[in-house]
């Protein structure tokens, strides 16, 4: 569900890269340092976006250079300076963890070994992060709840599956108040709308071949058939009002440090991402991102 | 009042020409059409506010007289222009009241073209854009002739794209032409 809000890298200027890098840097290092070494397994695209987006106004990222496990031979920049890079940490751990309780329950015992020994490997993080973000946890396990009872009913409407997965994201905008809470919360809102369903097509294959519920397949009533150009047609026209509308709602925002990456993202990240997942092509490109 | 440079993001060298072209380009990202029925459209509106009179000052600090370009003015709410039955509906979907909009859209037994529109704009300010669509494509087949649901239909065609900054276009075709290119095709078919 997670890694397709990335920047498009071809757009991208040197300077915007590597500072795209730092702040990717910054929050693995942020997850290590708060929710100890296994928590750097969740680490994300999609929480590198949170982080910027969250990030307060005037301040400038701290740059400085590290060795880390991934690198111990050269330095890489890591960014911080933020409250956002926590809070980023903290929801993607939260995340992480009823993502995998979600696949754990879709897989049945066997299948889900590895799974099973992720949910191991990052429960102390969990409990670390559920205390400190209690309601977003509570909010997150109501939306989980959810989403698990509308598939066992066969829900056909997607916009009705995209809300429940959406809201949650929208919920990360809880720190915040007034207007910029509210710009917020329809940015994440869309982001989180359009996330559900690239996700769900993007599953489309695999979840036919498991025999598993899948929210585009009961909307288009696919029943086993692949997606006529049609319902792509569609389903990129509803992407990109979901995408524009949150561009909508970011050019509200006041701007911070990370406003062009994050223009790039919105305007051309998704865009193409989107593109990718319809045609097919999304897993097998490489686009020179952090990894 | 904010420095009005800074809120165009201009500085006091800039030429006449240059402030202008700012102040183009901020309106047209800020326009009301960018933000029709949208939950934010106070906050663009306030923005739009902010950037006109900022402009104003700034032609007013020139001493030049500001009669070649007063400013945009423009409200987003839409008139409404429905049946009486539906008024309600509609004031609470501008205000922003959308559990008392559904309630009463579920409880009307008259589901005409209008209830399908309502139903659109509901789902819209809800963002659940698919169900949009397929309401307003429902209100379109019933009453082909009105213009408002034409509309809006067509603005979920295009995916409400007509803004982009710049340097952050697609590559292809422009939205905007084939949406010129719907509306001309339009007047053309209608005798």
């Amino acid at each position: 569900m997670f890694g397709y809000i990335r920047p498009a890298r071809g757009e991208l200027r040197v300077k915007e890269f590597e500072l795209y890098k730092s702040c990717y840097c910054g929050l693995c290092r942020t997850l290590g340092k708060l929710y100890g070494p296994a928590a750097r397994m969740v680490l994300q695209y999609d929480f590198t976006f949170l982080a910027m987006l969250l990030w307060e106004g005037g301040k400038k990222p701290v740059l400085c250079a590290k060795r880390c496990m991934a690198s111990p031979c050269k330095k890489h920049c890591e960014a911080s300076g933020d409250d956002s890079m926590a809070a980023a940490a903290g929801y993607s751990v939260i995340l992480a963890w009823w993502k995998i309780c979600d696949t754990i329950h879709d897989e049945g015992f066997f299948r889900s070994v590895f799974a099973r020994g992720a949910k191991l490997w990052i429960r102390r993080a969990y409990r670390k992060a559920a205390k400190q973000y209690p309601e977003f946890d509570a909010r997150v396990r109501e939306s989980m709840n959810e989403l698990f009872h509308l598939e066992k009913v066969g829900e056909n409407r997607l916009d009705r599956m995209a809300d429940a997965f959406a809201k949650i994201l929208a919920y990360c905008a809880e720190s915040r108040s007034g207007d910029e809470k509210r710009i917020l919360e329809q940015l994440l809102y869309h982001v989180g709308r359009w996330i559900y369903i690239v996700d769900a097509v993007d599953d489309l294959e695999k979840d036919r071949k498991n025999g598993q519920y899948n929210p585009v397949d009961r909307r288009f009533a696919l029943n086993g058939k692949s997606l006529s150009e049609e319902d792509k047609a569609y389903l990129e026209i509803t992407l990109a009002h979901s995408q524009n509308l949150a561009a909508a709602a970011f050019e509200l925002l006041k701007e911070n440090c990370w406003s062009e990456i994050l223009r790039n993202i919105l305007y051309l990240g998704m865009t193409q991402v989107s593109g990718q997942v319809l045609s097919g092509t999304f897993r097998h490109e490489r686009d020179g991102l952090p990894r | 009042m904010n420095d009005p440079y800074v809120v165009l993001g201009a500085s006091p060298s800039d030429s006449d020409e240059e402030i202008k072209k700012k102040y183009r380009d901020l309106v047209k990202k800020y326009h009301p059409d960018n933000y029709n029925n949208n939950p934010l459209a106070d906050l663009a509106q306030e923005k739009m506010k902010e950037i006109n009179e900022a402009y104003d000052a700034i032609q007013k600090m020139r001493e030049r007289g500001s009669s070649d370009n007063s400013g945009y003015s423009g409200s987003s709410s839409y008139k409404s222009r429905g049946s009486a039955e539906f008024a309600g509906v509609r004031s609470a979907i501008n205000s922003g009241d959308l559990a008392y909009a559904e309630r009463i859209l579920e409880s009307s037994a008259n589901r005409n073209a209008e209830w399908n529109f309502l139903m659109g704009s509901l789902c819209y300010r809800k963002g659940w854009l698919d169900e949009a669509q397929r309401y307003f494509r429902r209100a379109v087949n019933m009453e082909p002739s009105n213009m408002e649901y034409r509309q809006a239909y067509a603005r979920m065609q295009n995916a409400d794209s007509t803004y982009r900054p710049a340097g952050y276009q697609h590559h292809g075709i422009d939205l905007c032409d084939i949406c010129t290119m719907m509306i001309c095709a339009d007047a053309c078919c209608r005798c």
